[in-house]
């Protein structure tokens, strides 16, 4: 887990780093010349970790205002013969999606790098999605490393099979694989002289149903070129009574479960590092020799359904097949959905094994939770203490009540999200995916020719704005749809880690950027809108509420600094109670700011009957103090 | 969420309930501030959010909650009504500010010149008005005698000023003046009977003096829209609504409608509204209808009569006597007023719905109404 680590220039060593980390080595090492992203866990540490070394490195990186612009601004270096990485997590591949098409059937010349994060279970995305169906789709070539080192070593082989296919190749990097850390032994550092090529003469068409044969016949050789892969290897007896064919993570694990089964001396295990196209003849060469097959993969059955298909028109009738389709491959979710782990897989196999399987570390695993439970805070998924957030969405909520006319709120993507749990006072009634929440408010606000007569206002963070918003916010304007959009515009695109946007001052490399003020876009588009500091909840709350009774598109801007970035190296404002002052269940008050306002900070001490700061967690943002109605709550101010 | 019964009585969900839900919210804004549960902005107020309890301030300091004209009278008067239009009084009189008249002043400048003196003479510490311009209300605490100045004016929307009320009483001041309509007044006279627990109720001492307006029914704020486009865009400085019907005076001029033309603003709760001349204020103060430098003043309490008296001593304001041929005028609007009040409530609801009314005052009313409609 170090910078130091990845631009270590000896070859040979070896060094822990992240799996993130690993792929910016790997790249490093094939000499990549131009990074970009848009973040989004769990892959937003490799251009982190790009555009910090980027000048050592003399290459270029950015943090581009979404995905399908990052893979544009990629392919051109590539087509002028650099050496190219794009990054982004698989929802990002939907924005990206129709400039992947076209580029499949064009092809690149420098070799090109999608990295695509994949994030089964969801840990920190909204959904669960296994992008490599689309990757299919697309035509588009599929490694999938299953450890730190190989996230390293496919990322830099993967340049070569670009250069070599002229198509770009993902790398497709789970979770799991993305947040762990491992000892990888480190490659060469090359530092190829940087010379875009690309001149009149040359022509990158896509065009005409000739290129698709033509990218038939590149994945044809690409199925071809696999099946000498390093990256997918045997391990296990000699003659197996059956084969495991694993891909990703899930080789691990089916490692770890044959050994806690014990069927490590009947059961072989085909690594597959390139799941797509499918290395078919290594394949049907090991299939042959077993009459069982296991698969183990996240999320979708993708290698299975591709490997039986496979097999119908090869081995007809000669292998049985377990996985998601007969239902034997599941976690607790059912097939197909969520992740695996040894466990899973072990309680899988035994099944179809006829081994009894009882899961002893399953009974240590309840035991260290409910120890770990003692030990960790009771918290629900909430808005950090101090959030602006928090103060937006109750803002947002005492305006809807006060106006009473039962007024929807269209959600979006980014840390706001969470409102529609308790710490946003379930005020989010849509969340799907970036931008989408100005798409859907302005067709509610179309919809007031049929009678609908709700007040329509949707919220969206200022990264998604710059990501995704303007074209629907021109759609709006253009309509004169009714509704009002709030930018909760905290200065950063802070789910991710505070990446900086085109609202910035710095680029991702810390160059000065030409900065574009959100105002200029809203003004350009026409239209009016205010800006208001939700810290100040009163006058937030009337000016929300003077904007729900004002007709057509309209724009309020409630920005203040994520709190986290605001207070790094400050010394923060004290918080505290006056428990003369405070009131506490008695009308007048029944526990607002622990019970309802909710800052993770207000705690109620039922002991004394008082409300409480944990001033180990309070921000000092002082909004509970100015919504405490017996005026209870103090703030010294930090010097 | 399990909670004893700290008052015995209903609470915010009732208030809720049979008041806002109801519309009959007149925006007074004695609710608002009491917690952080029910929040105003312009004329609206409004729960935002459950409070939990089942029992509540809230209910009980309402004007719009059951409300039992008898009780009322005795805890303020010490004694019940003769007279059911104008409630208890010991004198009334047309009056007019002599010194400090605001220029801004509705007709006499009575109002403002009596609270300007007792914040002067020190009787009061602070008073609850209602100031900003005619199009943007807002409530104030005036803390000296220019906040009163500019205060001066009557604004015809639902002002929930007594939020301020609640604010001055937090922050500990005491003596508190305020000029407020008679909805204002019977809740400002309702949290001082509550004995309420907690520093943070009004109580007696909070209560320096009570000068309540004469209202026959306040707007909603979406006349100034109709008015806006009436007027073409001029800015409005001052409105009236004298018996011929609503006027506006912007600097160019003046505008005039129909009483009908702006009835659909009238607010609902106004409709309901049994009291139109304030009658558990200390003094009441009115127009005169008909001569729009005087003010009609009806003194009321002691104390009401002793800061008249200390006005007149001081030559703050000037006295007529109020001409004898135009009382029955004035009785039959307050009388008319309940008398519609009553059949509306009880074609609505059966009954006479918050107001609980004495028998013997139901007859006597009847009576009085009967004799001076002949
Ligand atoms: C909504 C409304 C309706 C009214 N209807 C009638 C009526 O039908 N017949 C009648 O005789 N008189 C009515 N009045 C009273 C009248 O308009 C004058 O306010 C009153 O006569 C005092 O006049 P003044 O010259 O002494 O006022 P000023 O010296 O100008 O003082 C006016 C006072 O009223 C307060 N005020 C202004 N607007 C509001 C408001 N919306 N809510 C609470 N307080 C406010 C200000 O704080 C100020 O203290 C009404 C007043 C209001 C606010
Ligand atoms: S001041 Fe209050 S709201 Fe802000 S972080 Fe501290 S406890 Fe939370
Ligand atoms: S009338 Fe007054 S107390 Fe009653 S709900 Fe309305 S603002 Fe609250």
């Amino acid at each position: 887990m170090s910078l130091a680590g990845v631009c270590q220039e000896k070859a040979g060593v070896k060094v822990a780093l992240t799996g993130n980390e690993a792929i910016a080595r790997g790249a490093l090492e094939a000499g990549v010349a131009y990074a970009a992203s848009y973040p989004g866990s769990p892959t937003a540490e490799v251009l982190g970790t790009l555009s910090r070394v980027a000048k050592q490195f003399n290459l270029y990186a950015e943090w581009s205002v979404n995905e399908k612009v990052a893979m544009e601004g990629v392919a051109a270096a590539s087509f002028a013969g650099l050496r190219s990485l794009v990054v982004m997590k698989a929802d990002g591949l939907n924005v990206a999606l129709d400039f992947a098409g076209a580029l499949a059937i064009s092809g690149c010349r420098g070799g090109m790098v999608m990295v695509l994060g994949d994030d089964p279970n969801a840990h920190s995305s909204v959904r669960e999605e296994d992008s490599r169906n689309l990757c299919k789709a697309k035509h588009l070539p599929v490694l999938e490393p299953s450890s730190v080192r190989e996230a390293m070593e496919m990322t830099r082989e993967a340049f070569a099979l670009s250069e070599e296919l002229e198509l770009p190749v993902v790398v497709r990097c789970v979770t799991r694989v993305c947040h762990a850390s491992g000892d990888v032994e480190l490659g060469e550092l090359v530092r190829p002289e940087r010379k875009p090529d690309f001149t009149r003469e040359n022509r990158v068409i896509t065009f005409g149903i000739k290129l698709h044969a033509g990218q038939e016949s590149k994945l044809a050789r690409a199925a071809h070129l696999v099946c000498d892969s390093a990256f997918n290897s045997y391990t296990g007896p000699e003659n197996p009574e059956r084969l495991v064919i694993a891909s990703g993570p899930c080789y691990m694990y089916a490692q770890e479960a044959l050994e806690m089964l014990g069927a490590g001396g009947t059961t072989g295990i085909l690594k597959l590092g390139t799941t797509w196209p499918l290395p078919e003849a290594l394949l049907l060469e090991h299939m042959e020799r077993v009459p069982e097959v296991i698969f183990a993969e996240e999320v979708e059955p993708f290698v299975e359904d591709n490997v039986m298909a496979l097999a119908a028109g090869c081995l007809p009738g000669k292998v049985r097949f377990y996985g998601k389709r007969s239902g034997h491959v599941a976690g607790p979710a059912g097939p197909g959905i969520g992740e695996l782990d040894p466990d899973v897989l072990a309680a899988s196999l035994g099944n179809i094994l006829g081994i009894n399987y009882s899961p002893g570390t399953i009974d240590n695993k309840q035991e260290a939770l409910s120890l770990l439970e003692d030990k960790m805070p009771d918290r629900e998924l909430a808005f950090c203490a101090g959030c602006p957030h928090r103060a937006s969405f109750w803002a947002v909520r005492a305006a809807l009540e006060l106006d009473g006319r039962g007024g929807i709120v269209l959600g979006d993507i980014g840390c706001y999200t969470l409102g529609m749990a308790r710490t946003g006072y379930y005020l989010l009634q849509t969340v799907h995916c970036m931008g989408a929440g100005i798409g859907l408010a302005g067709g509610m606000g179309n919809l007031s020719r049929f009678g609908f007569d709700k007040p329509v206002v949707t919220l969206v963070g200022d990264s998604t704005f710059y990501h995704a918003a303007i074209p629907a916010l021109i759609n709006a304007r253009y309509h004169n749809s009714n509704f009002m959009c709030i930018i909760l515009d905290n200065e950063t695109t802070a789910m991710t880690g505070h990446q900086p946007h085109p609202g910035r001052q710095h680029t991702a490399m810390g160059e000065p950027a030409h900065t574009v003020p959100m105002e200029d876009i809203i003004r350009g588009v026409g239209m009016p809108y205010i800006v208001q500091d939700p810290y100040d909840v009163e006058a937030s709350i009337e000016v929300i509420y003077d904007l729900l009774r004002q007709e057509g598109p309209r724009v309020l801007i409630l920005r203040r600094s994520c709190v986290l970035a605001a207070v790094r190296g400050k010394q923060k404002d004290r918080v505290y109670v006056n428990e003369d002052k405070c009131i506490g269940d008695s009308c007048g008050c029944g526990r607002f700011c622990s019970r309802v306002f909710a800052c993770p900070a207000n705690v109620w001490d039922a002991e004394k009957g008082r409300a409480r700061i944990d001033e180990a967690v309070c921000n000092g943002c002082g909004v509970c103090a100015s919504l405490c109605p017996q005026g209870a709550i103090m703030v010294e101010r930090g010097v | 969420m399990e909670r004893g019964c700290e008052f015995g009585m209903p609470g915010q969900e009732q208030l809720q309930k049979e008041v806002m839900d109801r519309d009959l919210c007149s925006s007074c804004g004695i609710c608002v501030g009491l917690c952080p549960y029910i929040k105003t902005v312009r004329d609206r107020v409004k729960v935002i959010y459950p409070c939990g309890h089942e029992d509540g301030t809230c209910y009980m300091v309402c004007p719009k909650t059951p409300t039992n004209i008898g009780n009322m009278d005795r805890a303020v008067f010490g004694r019940e009504r003769e007279d059911q239009a104008l409630g208890l009084f010991s004198g009334i009189y047309y009056a007019r500010a002599l010194t400090g008249k605001p220029g801004g002043a509705q007709y006499g400048g009575a109002a403002s010149a009596l609270t300007g003196l007792a914040l002067r003479e020190g009787l009061i510490s602070s008073a609850v008005l209602t100031g900003g311009d005619i199009k943007s209300p807002r409530p104030v605490l005036a803390r000296d005698a220019d906040t009163v100045a500019r205060c001066a004016g009557s604004k015809y929307t639902g002002v929930p000023s007594l939020l301020e009320l609640n604010r001055a009483i937090r922050d500990g001041l005491t003596d508190i003046g305020v000029v407020g309509r008679p909805c204002q007044v019977v809740a400002v006279r309702k949290s001082q009977q509550g004995n309420l627990p907690g520093p943070q109720y009004p109580s007696s001492s909070g209560i320096g003096l009570v000068l309540g307006l004469f209202c026959f029914w306040s707007l909603a704020p979406e006349l100034y829209g109709f008015l806006q486009l009436e007027t073409g865009g001029e800015e409005i400085v001052k409105m009236d609504i004298p018996v011929e019907g609503p006027v506006a005076y912007t600097r160019a001029g003046k505008y005039s409608w129909q009483l009908e033309d702006i009835r659909t603003f009238i607010k609902k709760s106004c409709n309901t509204c049994f009291d139109s001349t304030s009658e558990y204020a200390d003094i009441s103060v009115g127009s005169t209808e008909h001569d729009p430098v005087w003010n009609t003043l009806i003194i009321r309490t002691g104390k009401g009569l002793d800061i008249f008296n200390l006005a007149l001593q001081k030559g703050v304001i000037e006295i007529r006597e109020y001409p004898p041929e135009r009382l029955p005028l004035l009785r039959r609007a307050a009388l008319g007023k309940k008398m519609r009040v009553l059949s509306l409530l009880e074609k609505d609801l059966g009954n006479t719905g918050y107001i609980t009314l004495p028998e013997k005052y139901r007859r006597d009313l009847e009576t009085q109404w009967g004799g001076i409609n002949q």
